[in-house]
């Protein structure tokens, strides 16, 4: 991973302004509306007071006005945090191509690392096999980007496998509350609960987006001659015609595809299918667009 | 089961390359890593166990193809076994009436238990069967010709003769019984040979029948094979011509403590004979016929009769070497030292000293008559002016076998010889030259001919275009012509045989130029014979009686004919031939016994012969049946259920 962000493409991402859809606790106030309700300059609603709550919030100018007590709602514009997850176990180490699904999905990650450092944003960043294998606070700052681009240009080795359920509940600890959370993996944990933490993050207030990084071999498998599969994580070698199979794989593919996709958006996530045969920069375009 | 071709069955090594290249296949798939290997998992769990089988099953079918089509190759066949009884067929028997099987064992001859086993064979065979019966001595001869009438079958076995002095014809005869076999509708052909397989069958030389159609062998057998017979005889002139000839007869076969004699017959009659003496399995016997009691032909017989009694007999040809010549003077000299006979008779006096043998008959043209020239081997008409009447006698002699020369001379009329001859002469010859200046001879065989000077000559032109120049004049014209008329020879001389026109009879090379003029045109002809083998005899019926004795004294009359053929030549011993009453000594010949017919130990049947379906002798119970036709639709059922298979595969 000699470019983990081309310069190219971050002078093409400057101009791009992450705003994120949720507000964000934050060390620093910025661009982005806060969680906390109070003081703030920005009014955001009323809402019905109810037992329990603060007897200082309550607007008494509205309650002359309709002779209801209602609480008045403030927007805090405050930094937001981004945690990044990079899979790095040993299936994302390859790629049909000279580009691995780790190369794209460093690539991805490195590009939104630096926008949200451009907007004064703090991110950290872990990476994930089997376990969480580096872990960076969140910081902002030029010379915290460079680091993070350190790590996702180098992480730590990895000869395990994925293990999603596990990493992603390290994430949570990692993540704190109400950040921006992006996990970039090729998902090939088939365990059936290996998605589940995706909702406990949706849970703690994270906006999750997760780039399921496939390469386009795997989505297809355009092989032509029987061959010898041997897997990267353990898994048993498979002589097969692929030519005799290969409908049925792409079923069983595209279901995979379509299981992590419903699982995730019905955990309240966003998911995007990131080929590594698609531009990074158009998957990027596209995530910050419907952000 | 048996194999038409088992040699094809070394390419059963190809049943390797299916497996081979099952092996190498999986040996050398190309290997992919692919991180979703799981879902090929997960789909293949379904059909990895049935991929599994197909795999197996493809490789099982494969491997059963290539055994099929080798199979195939080596044209397989079932043997049926089924009674006789229970199914027709066409059975060819092929019956072996060879000299060997004249051997007698227990007051029998071979010949008369291989008829026994015929009739049992024969009258096994369920109703509605064919048999042929093919007799295989020399020549072979097709006895009962498809026939399904058992008894009259049994009675054609019975009319073989239960002696023979056949030479063997087996294969000439196992060729004919297939060839029945093949007309047959019946489809069960079972080919039975019955015979005592000695060396004389020669059974291992034959061709046997490849396919569809099962052959038996049965063996008869003498126990006791010792045999002896007259394996030759040396004939030797005694020191003094008066003492006559000396006979060394060689006798060969297993010595005998019982006292064994040759005895000598002529004319039917014994007048010598001699004891045996041995030494190990050869034994030698001499005698000595006098002068005065030399016959053409004689007889000799080994006594007591062994198993084999007819191999005891032998003829022998006394002066068969004889050239018997017929000198005819058509313009006698009244020196009969100047005669042309004269000269030739006494160059032909001289033969003997070079180890030729010539019988000179010499008379004045006026005298020729037909007993003489039928006596002739070569007829000489020198400088004789031709009768008409001569013209039928010198045809019949010359296409019977007789050589005739013809020698020049002031008597001879070229256009008379020319007109009444010209069909038989190589040439023609012209108006008579006398030379101004003496020609001398040109011939690459006799160079000193050229010593010789010639006066005048009769010049031959027209020659034919199968006539021979065997020598020329110094101008290059031809001097003597021969060629071939029918079965005898006919030569012109261009010039006299006397010293009338030329010195040549006073030149040394006159005795070799006669010699060899009268021994090539003599041409002598095979006088010893095998039994049956038919004898072509000169003279013709129309004007003479020509009688034959057999060995045994029989005389049988030649019926009218152009050219005389005797083929009643069953007997073993001397023939002698009486032309009107009188013999006829260069007509005797002689028949003798096959010598491979001799040896009577039996040799296996030829069980092991390539490319035959044989079996033992109980093998005409057995059919085979063809096995190619139904691997041949196995292998399309394998094929095809390799194409499904692989469908199967892909899917």
């Amino acid at each position: 991973m000699t470019h983990v962000l081309e310069p190219e493409l971050a002078v093409r991402l400057a101009g791009l302004t992450l705003r994120a859809k949720r507000t964000v606790d934050g060390l620093l106030a910025g661009m982005h509306r806060s969680p906390h309700r109070g003081a703030s300059a920005i009014f955001k609603e009323h809402r019905a007071y109810r037992p329990g709550d603060d007897p200082r919030l309550i607007d008494w100018r509205a309650y002359a006005r309709s002779d209801r007590y209602a609480i008045k709602h403030f927007e805090h514009e405050t930094q937001l945090r981004g945690t990044l997850a990079l899979d790095i176990s040993r299936s994302m180490h390859w790629g049909s191509s000279d580009v691995s699904k780790l190369d794209h999905a460093a690539t991805l990650l490195a590009a939104l690392a630096y926008v949200l450092t451009r907007q004064g944003d703090a991110v950290s960043l872990i990476t994930f096999d089997e376990t969480v294998r580096d872990r960076v606070p969140p910081r902002s700052g030029a010379a915290h980007l460079d680091y993070l681009m350190r790590v996702l240009a180098q992480p730590s080795a990895s000869e395990g496998k994925t293990s999603l359920h596990e990493s992603l509940d390290k994430l949570i600890e990692h993540a704190g509350r109400m950040g921006l959370v992006v996990v970039a993996s090729d998902l090939l944990d088939l365990e059936g609960a290996a998605l589940e933490p995706i909702a406990r993050l949706q849970a703690r207030g994270h906006q999750t987006i997760v780039l399921h990084v496939l390469d386009p071999a795997e989505l297809e498998l355009p092989f032509e001659h029987p061959m010898r599969f041997e897997g990267l994580e353990g898994e048993s070698p498979l002589e097969v015609d692929p030519e005799g199979i290969r409908r049925r794989y792409r079923e069983a593919v595209d279901q995979f595809v379509a299981s992590c996709q419903t699982r995730i958006v019905a955990a309240g996530a966003r998911y995007m299918l990131a080929r590594t045969d698609t531009p990074p920069e158009h998957t990027l375009l596209q995530l910050l667009r419907e952000t | 089961m048996g194999f038409g071709l088992p040699w094809a069955l070394a390419a059963m090594v190809a049943i390797g390359i299916p497996i081979a290249a099952h092996l190498l296949r999986r040996q050398k798939l190309p290997q992919q890593t692919l991180p979703t290997i799981a879902f090929l998992h997960r789909i293949h769990a379904t059909r990895a166990a049935r991929l599994r089988v197909v795999d197996w099953l493809l490789l099982v079918i494969r491997v059963l193809l290539v055994t099929a089509l080798v199979l195939v190759a080596a044209a397989p066949y079932r043997v049926v076994h089924s009674s006789l009884l229970d199914r027709q067929h066409a059975l060819a028997v092929v019956f072996d009436d060879s000299l060997s099987m004249a051997a007698i064992h227990e007051g029998k001859t071979l010949i008369e238990r291989a008829a026994e086993l015929s009739v049992e064979q024969i009258n096994r065979l369920p109703e509605g069967s064919e048999a042929s019966i093919v007799l295989a001595g020399k020549p072979p001869r097709v006895w009962v010709r498809r026939r399904s009438e058992l008894d009259m079958i049994d009675h054609a076995l019975g009319e073989i003769e239960a002696r023979s002095t056949r030479a063997g014809a087996l294969c000439e005869a196992v060729q004919s019984a297939v060839e029945l076999l093949l007309e047959s509708d019946l489809a069960d052909r079972r080919l039975l040979v019955i015979s005592d397989f000695t060396r004389g069958a020669r059974a291992d030389q034959c061709e046997w029948p490849s396919r569809g159609i099962r052959v038996g062998f049965e063996v008869v057998s003498t126990p006791n094979p010792d045999n002896r017979r007259i394996a030759s005889v040396d004939v030797t002139a005694e020191p003094e011509p008066a003492e006559g000839l000396r006979l060394e007869v060689q006798i060969e076969g297993s010595s005998t403590t019982i006292p064994q004699k040759v005895r000598l017959r002529q004319r039917g009659q014994e007048t010598q004979r001699a004891p045996v003496r041995w030494a190990g399995d050869r034994g030698e016997a001499t005698l000595v016929i006098e002068a005065g009691l030399m016959d053409a032909v004689i007889e000799l017989r080994l006594d007591p009769d062994d198993v084999l009694p007819a191999d005891n007999v032998r003829g022998v040809l006394l002066g068969s070497d004889t050239i018997h010549v017929l000198l005819v003077d058509g313009d006698p000299h009244p020196d009969p030292r100047k005669r042309e006979t004269a000269f030739l008779s006494h160059a032909l006096s001289v033969a003997p000293l070079v180890g030729r043998s010539f019988a000179v008959e010499a008379l004045d043209a006026q005298d020729l008559s037909e007993s003489a020239i039928i006596r002739s081997d070569v007829v000489v008409l020198a400088n004789a002016a031709l009768e008409e009447k001569w013209l039928p006698l010198i045809q019949r002699f010359v296409s019977g076998g007789g050589s005739l020369w013809i020698t020049a001379g002031d008597r001879i009329n070229p256009r008379v010889y020319g007109s009444l001859l010209r069909d038989l002469l190589p040439g023609r010859y012209t108006a008579t030259r006398m030379e101004e200046r003496p020609l001398t001879f040109a011939s690459s065989t006799l160079p000193e001919l050229d010593q010789a000077k010639v006066r005048a000559r009769t010049p031959i032109a027209e020659i034919n275009l199968d006539a021979v120049v065997t020598a020329r004049f110094s101008d290059g014209s031809p001097a003597m012509v021969e060629h071939r008329y029918r079965s005898g020879r006919v030569a012109m001389f261009a010039t006299t045989i006397d010293d009338a026109w030329t010195d040549l009879p006073y030149q040394p090379v006159f005795v070799p130029f006669v010699l060899d003029t009268l021994g090539r045109l003599a041409g002598r002809t095979n006088h010893a014979i095998e039994p049956y083998e038919p004898v072509s005899l000169p003279g013709s019926t129309s004007t003479q009686r020509i009688q034959v004795v057999t060995p045994t004294g029989r005389t049988v009359d030649l019926a009218e004919a152009d050219r005389v053929t005797f083929r009643d030549t069953g007997e073993i011993g001397a023939y002698r031939v009486l032309v009107n009453g009188v013999s006829g000594e260069r007509f005797a010949f002689v028949v003798n016994a096959p010598s491979a017919e001799s040896d009577l130990i039996s040799q296996s049947p030829p069980q092991e012969q390539p490319g035959a379906e044989v079996s033992s002798a109980d093998a005409s119970q057995g059919s085979e049946q063809p096995l190619a036709p139904a691997l041949l639709l196995l292998a399309l059922a394998l094929l095809f259920g390799e194409l499904v298979l692989r469908q199967i595969r892909r899917r």
